[in-house]
């Protein structure tokens, strides 16, 4: 099973949550590439749940959304 | 109380009321149509707004046709003058670095969003700051104006509005087919309850006519921004407010289209025109938002935000709040209502909006998000 990386950015709205996610996406894109290293995003932004997985995808990675209580959980990692 | 009130009040609250729930089940962010565009190069919302403009000119032609959307042009459009295309630049560098238009931030406020509280609170101070500099820049505007009277392209080349709106609409129309075609007009939504954008863009354009058909102009809110900031400073100092030339001018003169009489209103503290209107609309797109939220499950209030972040929110909202008076009228006015009629003060703020958009941008990446 790879790390998880947790990114809690609730209560921030677009464009932080795509700009820090691609952040974490490119400081660790030998891990994530490695299948080492999942992303994990904790957003209450609905528009991050639209632009994350499609960036994400661009970017030869898989991302899955699902509901967490209020918010959503995106989990990115490379694609199988 | 003027009859013509029966149905403003309660249509503006129920076009506002469709205009939060839809705006936020879909994430429509006029804000972020242009911001990604110049960020990511994702013209996704910015095809999406295109598709609001067009259906717009649709409608608002075929009101016209059938002679049923009054006044023509509505009120509270002006001749155009460079004050415009200054205050657009403004707008547009406000608008980004608040995370959200003046409707966006509303919206975004009824799901609990700190930072659209922020971002409102410093548009009305914006608007309120600008009754220091109304003198001048009102003698500024009427130096720069382009055209004695006009309000339209059509009236300032004195040809029939169809001429120019029907092959522009035919145009747009085109652009839209074959962004459709490569699958462009549709991107997949994984949040609850999520409304594909193209309908919310379809709605949203029914309800700017619905607007104009029951209470005689589209969808704005700014001078009702500038209206609250007199309101809280009359509780200050009040003699300040009876005094201010700004607060003494009624910019809304005019006849609605259903119930007569003759209504009028300013940025002044009392409760006329102005407030029947735009009052209604902004507690609708507030408690549209909420209410679909909370049937999500979704309301909460978030206000755990990077410091950086609330800043940049309360000095965006206060240029929103600034530039929204100098333009004057604000994003949803000019591009919703005023563009698809060919306002030429639309066209002027279109203009400055561009190049204040990517200069907000550049300052949002640099400066505020880390």
């Amino acid at each position: 099973m790879p790390e998880i990386l947790r990114l809690d950015i609730r209560g921030q709205i677009c464009p932080s949550c795509l700009l820090l996610t691609l952040k974490a996406l490119n400081e660790h894109a030998n891990r994530l590439r490695a299948d080492t290293l999942e992303v994990v995003v904790i957003t209450d932004d609905r528009q991050a749940t639209a632009t994350i997985p499609e960036t994400s995808a661009k970017m030869g990675y898989r991302a899955e959304v699902d509901r967490l209580d209020a918010a959503y959980r995106i989990r990115i990692r490379i694609h199988a | 109380m003027e009859p013509a009130y029966a149905v403003i009040v309660p249509g503006s609250l129920a076009c506002g009321l469709i205009a939060g729930w839809v705006m936020h089940r879909s994430d429509f962010c006029v804000t972020a149509s242009f911001r990604d565009f110049f960020l990511f190069r994702d013209g996704f919302l910015l095809r999406m707004l295109a598709l609001l403009g067009v259906a717009s000119i649709v409608l608002f032609e075929t009101g016209r046709g059938l002679d049923i959307l009054h006044p023509d042009p509505f009120p509270l459009l002006g001749p155009p003058a460079l004050t415009s295309l200054l205050g657009g630049v403004l707008f547009g560098v406000g608008m980004v670095l608040a995370g959200g238009c003046v409707v966006g931030s509303l919206y975004k406020m009824g799901t609990g969003s700190g930072l659209g509280l922020v971002a409102l609170i410093g548009m009305i101070v914006g608007s309120s700051l600008y009754a220091f500099m109304h003198g001048p820049w009102r003698e500024l505007a009427a130096a720069t104006r382009m055209h004695p009277e006009a309000i339209t392209l059509a009236q300032a080349l004195d040809l029939p509005p169809p001429v120019l709106s029907l092959p522009l609409a035919a145009l747009g129309g085109l652009l839209l087919y074959r962004w459709a075609r490569a699958g462009q007009m549709r991107r997949p939504g994984h949040a609850a309850g999520h409304l594909e954008p193209w309908r919310a863009a379809l709605i949203l354009a029914g309800v700017g006519f619905a607007s104009w058909l029951l209470v005689g102009m589209p969808l704005g809110i700014t001078t009702s921004y500038a209206k609250l900031g007199a309101i809280t400073q009359s509780w200050i100092w009040p003699e300040y407010i009876a005094q201010s030339p700004f607060y003494a001018t009624s910019s809304l003169d005019y006849t609605p289209p259903i119930g007569g009489g003759q209504l009028r209103g300013g940025p002044g503290p009392a409760l006329d025109a102005i407030a029947a209107i735009q009052y209604p609309l902004i507690l609708g797109i507030v408690l549209g938002a909420f209410l679909s939220a909370h049937r999500l499950g979704e309301f909460h209030l978030r206000l755990r935000v990077p410091p950086r972040q609330l800043v940049s929110a309360l000095l965006g909202g206060v240029l929103l709040g600034l530039a929204a008076r100098m333009v004057p009228g604000c994003n949803i006015w000019h591009l919703w209502g005023g563009l698809p009629i060919l306002a030429l003060q639309s066209l002027l703020f279109l203009a400055g909006l561009l190049p204040g958009a990517w200069l907000g941008s550049r300052i949002l990446v640099r400066h505020v998000i880390r």
